[in-house]
């Protein structure tokens, strides 16, 4: 009996086969979508549960009043390590890094890459495992490190490199050969040895050649760049540490930690999910949201293609009812249907799915793993999915098309079908409220995300070009930098250079605390502190309102320049005023003037407030990170390959390896420039389910009004009628979705834009584009299926019976 | 006795007072009989072979067949009783499309819960008897509509039922398929199917071994 429902099954999808490809495309877009979220998802919460003792491993983050007083990822040096020494029944083991970035080398090859100077514990503790190399003595001797495989491709080519030597340079400019002890196997995704999803460090060092970097201040408890993480005994939780932390602090830090710092450790296995206030935990809800919502809609679809041409099937079920069909025989016969397109569906999603991971990941802006690698128990999503899809889709039209009376059936009255089908105009307004408030919301991302590249930065990025250079932190070294700086300026084709600490891209070097000078230190506020030369302001176009500039051959380190919001922050009543005034800094006696006061720019995110700045001259405070190329507009390729020709004369050893302004933008808005791909996604799936499911709705009013409109042909409506008979019905229910979805997307928009401190107003212009597109394909739907029926011979459709 | 009809009452309701479909209808139908029911359009022939076919409900009278009180039943012994008794013969042949030959005259069986080897016996000896073996695997549109209504009769016999009803059975054929047709309703009467057939030819009448006349709805004449 089973077969034989799915003989007659198959046969009538073959019979139908626009229908079946409709039903079949849109079921196919919304599980294909569903598995890679679902994947994606699976894989999000696998990060850091593949780390030894998982359950057990913790990092300390710091919870500092003032955000500016210190990262919330990093901590007091000793603190892991007094931990663990002073209460092992509680901490069995810590690990500790300090990222910097230098350059590597390896003879000629010679790349910056990011370096993770840490405790020897980093192998044993995670479990981590070398490809090459003995775990046990890999950070036995100074001047060793440890690399990952990919690293050791990029400079030998090849994986077995224990025993070579790589050159690292410090920052006063020294060079030192290490040998490579090992090379880490591939890693599943984790926070320790993949801490930053850009721009992980791919060399692992240890603190016993820290002295060479002089950055070794792990036993400095006032040092609060170390990224911490201790493992602590079995049963034990992040509450038993609360105590023992605050002791540690009370015992060694100045008052200023002890009254802002608020040590927070968090279980690793959650770290991920909720740092940055649970970024990815809510990208996951999102994704998850919108996955259901796609495939609710692709159900809806369904149901209501199926319904709609039901007419064609009514005649069969009359039939077998009279044949002596049960109710329950009939469902099941229509359950098969569904059950089958599913399959179908879902098979082929599963086909799709190696073919849209690469351009998935693309959007979500990781590799999701292929279904070879995903585990056994993942068979059962394709299963599971067939049983609920198809059920769920199957069900409704197969109880109404079963309910009707076999007589009724058979003479083709479709009178019960009417009950149902103001259930239908609902769902179809359901499908229209979600296509325009995923529209409404792409429009309203995109603009938003154009803002960030827009004129509203502050500098002017186009044509811009940075590339980090080599240290040497000392008056001589900047001398150096500047004169090459001044090499580099000669070029025809570059309007200007900089040397300085910072670029916009939200990393500075430091936070200063200062008052205006008669103040009380109660009234300090925290300003971000950049270091750069006098053509800083040129090269990235940043206007000066007053005072001057810094100076060339300033030798006073505290004559400064600050932005517009530094002068309201300290007090000053306007930009003028604070011209030649002076700065105390909290714990120091010699004050900063201020010589002039620039305008403000974005050199964070557009999330972030614009903070006080000031800037310190790179002559007076020798530390430099960037060159900044202003390039003229119309040879950018020909002045690259020139300052690459330069750059190799006047730094041999090191490499120009450049970033234009724009991608350092992008990674800026990495999140954003994401979210606005898969709200486009999102769009064009919400739109081709939404399309699929109005050309089955006009389908089935067609079929129901065949008569009526070969009668009102006959009675000289045109075509024009015809259409617009259809048009009609259709608009209705658009125009009651309008009504909900407007206000609904305008709402959830503006809660997003929320997140943002300098954002976009809403328009009517993204409504109206959402309107609009809808709007006219669904016209353009019903006229293509209307103007078929409206042209032809009206006496074909009344002969009929 | 097959089947009793007594005061059958059936109507709709338009506009506040009561149209009637079928008024006070008493019927006796004996096993082996072959009756053919006459009247004008609209005279209730359909409807009163719908009632009779368990097809459609009424609202005065009684109904019994074997013995049985058809019009105390549930919906679901209703349907239990005519699957297992009754064949339909229609205008409009009613075959199912999507299906061939075979599977068009297989499917009462199927819903019946007949065992898969059985069906395939009783499938091959009604397509032998009805000499359409050749015309097996082709589906209803590739048929000629006497060779339709030939599988549609086929269909309704291969339950084996002891009554068949036909609504104007001949009404899309031309006269020479029609003879054919009438001709093999003919002999399965004489086998011992009992027929009920609705048809406006008072030759096709002239088949049965009696004849009523239904005039609009109204009494039956005898």
């Amino acid at each position: 009996m089973i077969r034989n429902y799915f003989k007659i099954a198959w046969r009538n999808l073959k019979k139908k086969k626009l229908y079946t490809a409709i039903h079949i495309l849109g079921l196919f877009a919304g599980i294909s979508f569903a598995i890679l979220i679902t994947v994606f998802i699976w894989q999000e919460l696998q990060v850091n549960n593949k780390l030894k003792n998982a359950g057990q491993q913790y990092i300390l983050t710091s919870q500092w009043k003032n955000p500016n007083m210190g990262a919330d990822f990093t901590t007091l040096g000793p603190l892991a390590e007094s931990l663990k020494d002073n209460y092992p029944q509680l901490v069995t083991n810590y690990y500790r890094w300090d990222g910097i970035t230098s350059v590597i080398a390896n003879g000629n090859t010679n790349f910056r890459e990011g370096i993770q100077l840490g405790d020897e514990s980093l192998l044993k503790m995670y479990g981590f495992n070398l490809l090459h190399g003995n775990a046990e003595k890999a950070f036995n001797n100074p001047f060793s490190v440890v690399i990952k495989a990919e690293k050791a491709l990029k400079f030998f080519g090849k994986t077995d490199v224990v025993g070579e030597a790589l050159t690292i340079q410090n920052f006063e400019g020294e060079n030192h050969e290490f040998t490579i002890t090992g090379v880490l196997n591939e890693i599943s995704e984790n926070s320790v040895s993949q801490f930053f999803e850009k721009e992980d460090n791919g060399f692992f060092i240890a603190k016993n050649s820290g002295s060479f970097f002089d950055r070794a201040k792990f036993q400095d408890w006032e040092s609060r760049i170390f990224v911490s993480f201790v493992e602590l005994q079995p049963g034990k939780t992040a509450k038993d540490l609360e105590i023992p932390i605050q002791k540690l602090i009370n015992t060694h830090t100045s008052e200023e930690i002890k009254q802002n710092l608020q040590i927070v450790p968090v279980k690793l296995t959650d770290y991920y999910l909720e740092k940055d206030n649970g970024t990815v935990k809510r990208l996951l809800y999102t994704l998850a949201f919108i996955g259901l919502f796609i495939i609710l809609m692709a159900i809806i679809n369904f149901i209501n293609i199926s319904i709609s041409h039901s007419g064609s099937r009514i005649r069969e079920i009359g039939i077998r009812k009279v044949l002596g069909g049960r109710r329950k025989q009939l469902i099941i016969q229509f359950l098969s249907e569904s059950i089958i397109l599913t399959t179908i569906a879902t098979l082929m999603a599963c086909i799709g799915y190696s073919l849209f991971r690469p351009w998935f990941g693309e959007l979500i802006g990781k590799e999701l793993i292929s279904f070879s690698q995903l585990p056994a128990y993942f068979l059962l999503i394709p299963i599971l999915l067939i049983a609920f899809v198809g059920i769920l889709s199957g069900l409704y039209p197969a109880v109404i098309l079963s309910s009707y009376k076999s007589i009724d059936a058979l003479n083709r009255k479709l009178k019960n079908s009417f009950g149902s089908e103001n259930l239908r105009k609902a769902l179809l307004g359901f499908q229209y409220i979600t296509a325009l408030i995923v529209l409404i919301a792409a429009v309203i991302v995109g603009q938003q995300v154009n803002y960030f590249f827009g004129k509203g930065l502050g500098y002017e990025k186009e044509s811009v070009v940075t590339a980090a250079v080599p240290r040497d932190w000392t008056p001589e070294g900047v001398q150096k930098m500047k004169t090459i700086r001044d090499n580099f300026e000669k070029i025809p084709s570059v309007e200007s250079v900089s040397l300085s600490y910072e670029i916009p891209n939200s990393n500075n070097g430091f936070q200063i605390t200062s008052f205006k000078a008669g103040e009380k230190p109660e009234m300090a506020i925290t300003a971000q502190g950049f270091v750069a030369d006098e053509a800083y302001l040129e090269t990235y176009k940043i206007l000066l309102l007053a005072g001057e500039n810094l100076q060339a051959d300033e030798s006073n380190a505290n004559n400064v320049v600050i932005n517009k919001k530094a002068v309201e922050a300290y007090g000053f009543k306007n930009v003028n005023e604070a011209i030649g005034q002076q700065l105390n800094i909290l714990g120091e006696d010699e004050p900063l003037t201020v010589i002039g006061v620039f305008d403000d720019f974005h050199f964070e995110s557009m999330q972030q407030q614009i903070k006080p700045q000031v800037m310190f001259n790179v002559n007076a405070n020798a530390i430099y990170r960037y060159f900044s190329f202003k390039l003229k507009p119309n040879a950018v390729n020909k002045s690259l390959t020139e300052i690459d020709k330069q750059w190799q004369v006047l730094m041999p050893g090191t490499s120009f390896e450049y970033k234009f302004m724009d991608e350092t933008l992008a990674n800026l808005y990495t999140r954003e420039i994401r979210f606005k791909k898969a709200a486009n996604t999102s769009t064009l799936l919400a739109l081709l389910i939404a399309l699929l499911g109005i050309f089955g709705m006009v389908a089935l009013s067609i079929d129901k009004r065949l008569k009526e409109i070969a009668i009102r042909k006959v009675l000289g409506a045109s075509v024009k009628n015809i259409g617009y008979l259809f048009v009609k019905e259709f608009l209705i229910i658009l125009g009651i979705s309008i009504f909900i979805a407007c206000p609904l997307g305008y709402w959830l928009m503006q809660s997003w834009l929320d997140n943002y401190a300098y954002r976009i107003t809403i328009g009517l212009n993204p409504f109206i584009t959402a309107i609009f597109l809808i709007g006219s394909c669904t016209v353009i739907l019903i006229l293509l299926q209307t103007l078929k029926i409206a042209i032809s011979n009206p006496v074909n459709s009344l002969r009929a019976e | 006795m097959l089947l009793e009809l007594n005061h059958i009452f059936k109507w709709v309701s338009q506009g506040g007072s009561r149209v009637f479909l079928l008024k006070d209808i008493n019927l006796q139908v004996e096993e082996g009989e072959f009756i053919s029911i006459m009247g004008p359009s609209g005279s209730g022939k359909s409807t009163l072979l719908n009632v009779i076919g368990m097809l459609d409900g009424f609202q005065e009278g009684e109904y019994n067949f074997l013995e049985e009180s058809v019009h105390a039943m549930k919906e679901k012994n209703r349907s239990k009783l005519y699957k297992e008794y009754i064949g339909f013969v229609f205008q409009a042949y009613h075959l199912i499309d999507e299906l061939t030959v075979y599977e068009n005259i297989e499917t009462p069986l199927l819903y019946k819960n007949v065992k898969s080897s059985e069906r395939k016996a009783l499938v091959a000896d009604m397509l032998d008897r009805f000499n359409i073996v050749g015309k097996k695997d082709l589906f209803p549109s590739q048929l000629s509509g006497g060779q339709q209504q030939l599988v549609g009769i086929a269909r309704a016999l291969i339950a084996k039922p002891k009554l068949i009803l036909a609504d104007e059975p001949t009404g899309n054929l031309n006269s020479k398929q029609s003879e054919e047709i009438m001709q093999l309703f003919k002999e399965l009467n004489k086998e011992g199917v009992t027929i009920i057939q609705a048809t406006h030819s008072e030759l096709n009448a002239a088949y049965g071994s009696r004849t009523i006349h239904l005039l609009d709805g109204g009494r039956n004449n005898i």
